[in-house]
């Protein structure tokens, strides 16, 4: 009988001696089972003789880094990509704004000369208050209630038209007080706007990134 | 068996259980594209490196209670009992059994050559002959594959394949004839000749 079942046991010399002698014997006398014999070994060959596949990343766990490096260059990672966004949007409200009252405050300054002039009398005063558009609205009315307490008869018509011409300019500067009043109250936050402030944060974020990286790369 | 690195690998050993991660690393290190080899020949790739990340990490966690002397034997038998539990989830329905029903080892049925053809100890280098092998290994059931793969392409011995596998000896002998026979009995299918020597 042919000792098929044995012949990949004798051919990885896994046979007791007894065994492998029995196998041997048949060996020497049986060309059936010295071909099957020589078909496993080949196979045995070709199967060692696989290419080997390779990882796409390194498979081994950095465990001599600290457990809690992994998540720092998460953050690190979130935090980069938060500074960069906060970066531009600062970068926009800073750059937009100015050129919001800007328009605003080229309105008023266009339409005060026209007024003015219809005042007649009041030419000097005319020009003075179309130019006084940038003094702050408490100045205004303090010198109206004054010029109020003191006027004659003509010059309180003069006063009339005075402050209809002063109307828009004072109105002007009341909006523009209004408008930084809010400023003016956070300002202790107002660096929160600094474009400068969100850019070094990116780049020091982006630097720890960067370290964490190295470090957990290296072995 | 491919004898272990030698003494320095020992000493990484000791110190990788005294809790030295970069002992364990280096060690890691010097198996890990073998465990791959081994994991991506059960599993396919995308499955073979999660399943070598996490045998390693678990190796790590337990090294303390590891009291062998081969930690590539012992690594090695994480990573395929890993990859065997995860072939049997991964169908509800295997195409092939894990382990098929037990017959005599001298009953295993040979196929004859259809015709003339290469001889397999040539053919080594021939790629096409090196694709149908695989293909055939995928073919066969998972526990005679990974009892083949341990044999012949790790170089393990019997008794350290029975270890790996948590089987018994006669067992490794079985799946390992059997599936010697299955991949010889396709490349004889598909033309080729062994030699007579």
């Amino acid at each position: 009988m042919h000792p098929f079942g044995d012949l990949s046991a004798y051919l990885d010399n896994a046979l007791s001696s007894e065994a492998r002698a029995s196998v041997q014997a048949h060996l020497d006398t049986c060309a059936l089972c010295r071909t099957r014999l020589a078909e496993l070994r080949g196979t045995a060959r070709l199967i060692a003789a696989l290419p080997m596949p390779m990882p796409s990343r390194s498979l081994v766990p950095r465990v001599s880094v600290p457990v809690w490096l992994a998540p720092l260059r998460t953050f690190a990672t979130f935090a980069t990509g938060a500074a960069l966004f906060l970066f531009l949007a600062s970068a926009v409200i800073a750059y937009f704004p100015r050129a919001q009252s800007a328009s605003t405050a080229a309105a008023p300054a266009a339409s005060q000369p026209a007024a003015s002039f219809g005042a007649g009398g009041a030419a000097s005063a005319g020009p003075q208050s179309g130019l006084t558009v940038t003094p702050p609205a408490p100045v205004v009315a303090s010198d109206r209630s004054a010029a109020a307490a003191s006027a004659t008869p003509s010059d309180a018509a003069k006063e009339v038209t005075r402050q209809d011409s002063a109307g828009p300019s004072a109105n002007a500067a009341e909006d523009r007080s209004r408008r930084l009043t809010p400023t003016a109250e956070s300002a202790p936050f107002a660096f929160l706007l600094s474009p400068w402030l969100w850019l070094v944060l990116a780049i020091a974020f982006a630097a720890l990134w960067f370290v964490i990286g190295r470090r957990l790369r290296s072995t | 068996m491919r004898p272990e690195p030698g003494r320095a690998s020992d000493a990484l050993l000791d110190r990788a259980r005294n809790g030295d991660a970069r002992a364990f690393e280096q060690l890691a290190l010097d198996i890990e594209r073998p465990l791959y080899r081994h994991a991506a020949r059960m599993l396919g790739h995308d499955d073979a490196e999660d399943v070598v990340q996490d045998a390693l990490l678990s190796a790590w966690k337990s090294l303390a209670t590891f009291e062998g002397t081969s930690f590539r034997a012992w690594v090695f038998r994480i990573v395929t009992n890993r990859a065997l539990d995860r072939l049997r989830s991964r169908k509800r329905r295997p195409e092939l059994p894990l382990d098929p029903p037990s017959e005599s080892d001298d009953s295993v049925s040979w196929a004859e050559p259809v015709a003339p053809g290469p001889e397999l100890a040539d053919l080594a280098a021939d790629r096409e002959a090196l694709r149908v092998v695989e293909d055939a290994l995928a073919t066969i059931p998972a526990d005679q594959r990974a009892a083949l793969l341990l044999r012949d392409v790790e170089g393990f011995a019997y008794d350290e394949i029975a270890i790996i596998t948590s089987t018994e000896i006669g067992t490794v002998k079985s799946r390992i004839h059997r599936g010697r026979v299955a991949v010889r009995n396709v490349l004889i299918s598909r033309g080729w000749k062994g030699s007579s020597g």
